[in-house]
C-alpha cells in the first residue's frame, strides 16, 4: 500500500511537471507565434480578406514539407483561412496529383511543382500563372515579399512559355521555388592529398583520379546513381553530357527528334560507363542516390558527382565517417573548358481547379516569404536555400559555412551563377530518361556497343513522341 | 381473407431477408467489379493522364501494339520462367521443411513458431532488409559470410546474371513459411491406417514417403502450388524494392511493366492492358490448377 502511494505520489508530481511544462510551452509558443505574426503583418496587404475560406494542399514528403507543417497553424491564425493537407511519398504523390489535375477535381489547390513537373502540367492548362497575383497590390506587397531576393536562375527555371523543347526562362511564372539542388563533385580531400591525386578538371582526368583512388586507397574510386531510371541521368551524368558538348546540345531538337546519336554524347557516355565499370561500385546498376550517398558517407568511395546538399549528411559526424574530410569542387569541364551543372527545384504552384485562388495565393506568398524559408533552412535542414537573404543569413552560414572547411558554400554559390535546368522542357521526361538510362546499362554490361545502345534509345524515344503526336 | 393477406405478407417477407443478408457481399462484389470493369475499359482506350485530348476508344489497339514494345516478349518470358523456378523451389523446400517439422525433433514447438516469423513481415520490409544484407560493398553481410568460408563476393542485385536469383532468394525467404504451413497442416491431417499397414508390410522410409505420404499430400501440394503460382506471376513488391526491373531489364516482369506504364509514365491505357494480360495469365493458371486440385481431392477423399 505504501509502495503504491509512493508510486502515485511520483506519478502525480510527474504529471504536474508535464502539464506545467506543457502550459509554459504553450505560452511560449503563443508569444513566439505573436511575434512571427507581427512579422507577417508588416506586409501591406490585408491577410484576413479571405477569412473563413478553406484550402486543401497536396505535398510531397520532403524536408521542406517537414518545415512547413508546424507553421500551418500560424498561417491559419494570421489569415483565418482553414488549411487541410495531404502528404504522400514522391512516387505516389506524382500519380495522385496527376490524376487530380487531369480530372480537374481541385482536390489539391496549392501543389508542389517545379520546373520539370510544370512541363507536364502547364500544356493541358492545369496550372495558374502567378504573375497576376504578384502584380496585384491587394494581394501582394512586393517590397515585403522581395521576388528579386530569389536566385535568378531558380526563378528562370520556373518560368516557361509553354513551347516544347524551348522557352524556359520566358513567359509566365508558374511556381515559386522553395528548394534547389545543383550538382557538384564531392571528393575525399584526405585521400586526394595523401596520394597526390589531382582534383579533376576534365572527365578524362576524373576517370584517371577514380582509377588512382581505387588503386591506392583500396576503395571505390567513384560512386554514381545507376538504376535504369531517369534519376540516373538527371544529376552528374547529364551535367557531364552538357559540359562535354559545351552546353550546346539538347536531347531533343525543336521538332522533337531525339539526339542521342550525337558522337560527343556517345563518347561521353562511354567515358562515364567505362569509369564506373573500372573504378566504380560493383552494384552501380542497382544504386540509387541514397545508396551512393551512404557509400560515400561510409568512407567507401573517392568521389560522388551529385547533389550539393548531400554535404549535410557527409559533414554530420553522427551519420558519416568522412566529416571534415570532404572537398567540394565544381564538376569537371568539357573539351571547350566550360563546366556545367544541372539544376532542380521544388516550387509551390497552384492548380487551375482551385476555387479559392486568392486564398491559395496568400498561402503561397506566406510559405515562400523570407521568414518562412529561413525557418525551413535553419530549423528543418531544407538545403539549399532559394533566397539570397536566407543563404547570407548568419544562422545559415553557421550551419553550412563550415562544410568542406568553408569551401562548400563558395562552390555552391559559384555553381548557382551558371547552373541551369539541363533537360529540355517537355512532358515525357520520365519515360525519355528511363529509356536513356537503359541505354547506359546496355553499355555498362557491354551487351551493346555505345553506338548501338544510343541508336536504340534514339529510336525508342522517337516512337514515344510520334505516338503522342508531338513529333511530326 | 385475412389468412390469405397474412400469407401474402408472409410470402413477401421471406425472400427479402436472404437478399438483405447478402447485401454486404453484393456491395463488395460491386466494389470489386467496378474497378475491374473500368480497368478493362481503360485497356481499350488511349488514356494518357497527361494528354486528356488524346483519349479515345481504340478497341484492341493497346494489345496489338504490345508485341512492338521492346520489353513485352521479355517480360512475358521472365514472368513465366521466374514463376516456374520459384514454385518448384518453394514447394520442394516447403515439403522438406514440413516433413522436418512434422517429425519428432527436439524443440519442435519453438522451431514451428520461428518458421512463421518471416510471414509476419511486410514483403517490402523483407526485401529492403535482404537488399541491405546483399550489398556488394563491405557492409554487405552475406558477402562477409561468404568471405569467412573462403568464397568470392557475389554481386547479388547488381549484375544481370545474379539479380533474378537474388530476387528469388528474397521471395523464397518470405514465402516458404506459408507453403510449409499449408503442407504441415496437411501432414497432420493424414490418416494413420495406411502408415500402420505399411509398417506391417515392412516398407522403408522412402517407400512410405513415395507411395503413401506424397499421394495423400497431393491435394495440399496442389493447393500450395496454386497460391505460389498466382503470387509468383504477379510478384511486384520484392522487385520494386530491390531492382525496379533492372539491371539492364534483367528482372522486368509484366507487373513491373504495367507499373511503369501506368504510374511512372501516366499511360493508363497501356498500363491497364499489361495488367489485363497478367490477370488473364493468373486466372488461366489458377483455373487449371484448381480443377486439377478438385480431381486430386476427390481421389483421396479429402
Amino acid at each position: 500500500m505504501r509502495h503504491w502511494m509512493r508510486a502515485t505520489g511520483w506519478v502525480a508530481i510527474g504529471a504536474v511537471l508535464v502539464v506545467g511544462g506543457w502550459i509554459l510551452g504553450a505560452v511560449a509558443d503563443a508569444a513566439a507565434g505573436e511575434s512571427s505574426l507581427a512579422y507577417f503583418r508588416q506586409a501591406k496587404i490585408n491577410w484576413r480578406q479571405f477569412e473563413g475560406q478553406k484550402l486543401t494542399i497536396g505535398l510531397n514528403k520532403h524536408q521542406y514539407t517537414e518545415s512547413l507543417l508546424p507553421l500551418i497553424g500560424e498561417f491559419e491564425a494570421l489569415t483565418g483561412i482553414k488549411v487541410d493537407y495531404l502528404i504522400l511519398p514522391e512516387n505516389e504523390y506524382g500519380a495522385k496529383l496527376t490524376a487530380d489535375l487531369s480530372q480537374q477535381r481541385g482536390e489539391f489547390t496549392v501543389i508542389m511543382a517545379g520546373a520539370m513537373r510544370n512541363w507536364g502540367y502547364v500544356p493541358p492548362g492545369w496550372m495558374v500563372p502567378l504573375d497576376d497575383f504578384l502584380k496585384n497590390p491587394k494581394l501582394t506587397d512586393p517590397a515585403w515579399f522581395k521576388l528579386d531576393d530569389f536566385f535568378p536562375s531558380l526563378i528562370a527555371a520556373n518560368r516557361w512559355n509553354g513551347k516544347f523543347a524551348g522557352g524556359m526562362g520566358e513567359g509566365p511564372l508558374w511556381s515559386i521555388p522553395v528548394m534547389s539542388e545543383s550538382y557538384v563533385l564531392a571528393y575525399r580531400k584526405d585521400i586526394f592529398d595523401q596520394h597526390n591525386i589531382k582534383v579533376p578538371r576534365t572527365y578524362e582526368e576524373m576517370a584517371e583520379a577514380a582509377r588512382q583512388v581505387k588503386q591506392k586507397a583500396g576503395i571505390d574510386g567513384v560512386v554514381a546513381r545507376g538504376t535504369a531510371n531517369f534519376p540516373t541521368i538527371a544529376t552528374g551524368y547529364l551535367s557531364g553530357v552538357k559540359s562535354y558538348t559545351d552546353g550546346k546540345w539538347a536531347e531533343l531538337d525543336e521538332k522533337m527528334n531525339a539526339q542521342f546519336t550525337d558522337p560527343r554524347v556517345v563518347k561521353f557516355s562511354q567515358i562515364w560507363t567505362d569509369m564506373l565499370r573500372e573504378s566504380g561500385p560493383a552494384n552501380w546498376a542497382n544504386m540509387t542516390w541514397y545508396e551512393g550517398m551512404e557509400t560515400f558517407a561510409a568512407g567507401q568511395a573517392g568521389m560522388y558527382p551529385d547533389c550539393d546538399f548531400f554535404a549535410a549528411t557527409y559533414e554530420d559526424p553522427k551519420k558519416s565517417k568522412v566529416a571534415g574530410k570532404v572537398g567540394y569542387a565544381l564538376l569537371p569541364a568539357g573539351p571547350g573548358g566550360t563546366t556545367y551543372s544541372g539544376l532542380f527545384t521544388w516550387a509551390l504552384g497552384m492548380s487551375k481547379a482551385t476555387k479559392n485562388k486568392e486564398a491559395a495565393w496568400l498561402f503561397i506568398q506566406w510559405a515562400t516569404s523570407p521568414r518562412s524559408l529561413l525557418n525551413a533552412t535553419v530549423e528543418y535542414k531544407n538545403y539549399n536555400p532559394t533566397r539570397l537573404s536566407v543563404m547570407n543569413d548568419p544562422r545559415t552560414q553557421k550551419v553550412m559555412g563550415g562544410w568542406g572547411n568553408g569551401g562548400y558554400l563558395k562552390t555552391v554559390q559559384e555553381n548557382l551563377k551558371t547552373a541551369r535546368v539541363a533537360w529540355v522542357p517537355e512532358p515525357e521526361r520520365p519515360r525519355l530518361g528511363d529509356t536513356w538510362a537503359r541505354a547506359l546499362h546496355e553499355m555498362y554490361f557491354k551487351r551493346l556497343t555505345p553506338e548501338q545502345a544510343m541508336q536504340r534509345a534514339n529510336d525508342e524515344v522517337n516512337k514515344i513522341f510520334t505516338e503522342i503526336g508531338l513529333r511530326k | 381473407m385475412l389468412s390469405h393477406a397474412a400469407a401474402v405478407r408472409g410470402h413477401r417477407r421471406t425472400p427479402i431477408l436472404p437478399y438483405l443478408l447478402m447485401l454486404p457481399a453484393l456491395l463488395l462484389l460491386v466494389g470489386m467489379l467496378y474497378p475491374f470493369l473500368l480497368g478493362v475499359y481503360y485497356s481499350l482506350t488511349s488514356y494518357f493522364l497527361q494528354y486528356p485530348h488524346l483519349f479515345k476508344f481504340i478497341g484492341l489497339g493497346n494489345y496489338l501494339k504490345m508485341p512492338g514494345d521492346p520489353l513485352f516478349a521479355y517480360s512475358v518470358q521472365f514472368t513465366l520462367v521466374y514463376t516456374a523456378i520459384a514454385v518448384v523451389i518453394q514447394v520442394g523446400l516447403g515439403v522438406g521443411v514440413a516433413l522436418l517439422l512434422h517429425g519428432r525433433i527436439v524443440g519442435r514447438g519453438v522451431l514451428r513458431a520461428m518458421m512463421l516469423m518471416p510471414l509476419m513481415m511486410p514483403p517490402v520490409i523483407t526485401a529492403l532488409m535482404l537488399k541491405v544484407m546483399m550489398a556488394s560493398t563491405k557492409a554487405g553481410i552475406l558477402n562477409h559470410l561468404l568471405g569467412l568460408v573462403g568464397l568470392p563476393p557475389v554481386n547479388w542485385l547488381g549484375s544481370i546474371n545474379s539479380s533474378m536469383l537474388s530476387v528469388l532468394i528474397i521471395d523464397t525467404w518470405g514465402n516458404l513459411p506459408f507453403v510449409s504451413l499449408i503442407l504441415l497442416g496437411g501432414l497432420q491431417s493424414l490418416p494413420y491406417e495406411p502408415y500402420e499397414a505399411a509398417v506391417v508390410d515392412g516398407a522403408g522410409g522412402w517407400e512410405v514417403f513415395r507411395y503413401i505420404t506424397l499421394p495423400l499430400l497431393k491435394p495440399f501440394i496442389i493447393l500450395a502450388t496454386t497460391f505460389r503460382v498466382m503470387d509468383s506471376l504477379r510478384i511486384f513488391d520484392v522487385i520494386y524494392a530491390t531492382t525496379m526491373g533492372g539491371p539492364a531489364d534483367a528482372t522486368m516482369n509484366l507487373h513491373m511493366r504495367a507499373f511503369f506504364y501506368a504510374f511512372q509514365w501516366y499511360q493508363m491505357g497501356m498500363g491497364m492492358a499489361y495488367a489485363m494480360v497478367l490477370l488473364a495469365m493468373v486466372f488461366g493458371a489458377s483455373y487449371l490448377l484448381m480443377s486439377y486440385w478438385r480431381r486430386a481431392a476427390e481421389k483421396t477423399e479429402l
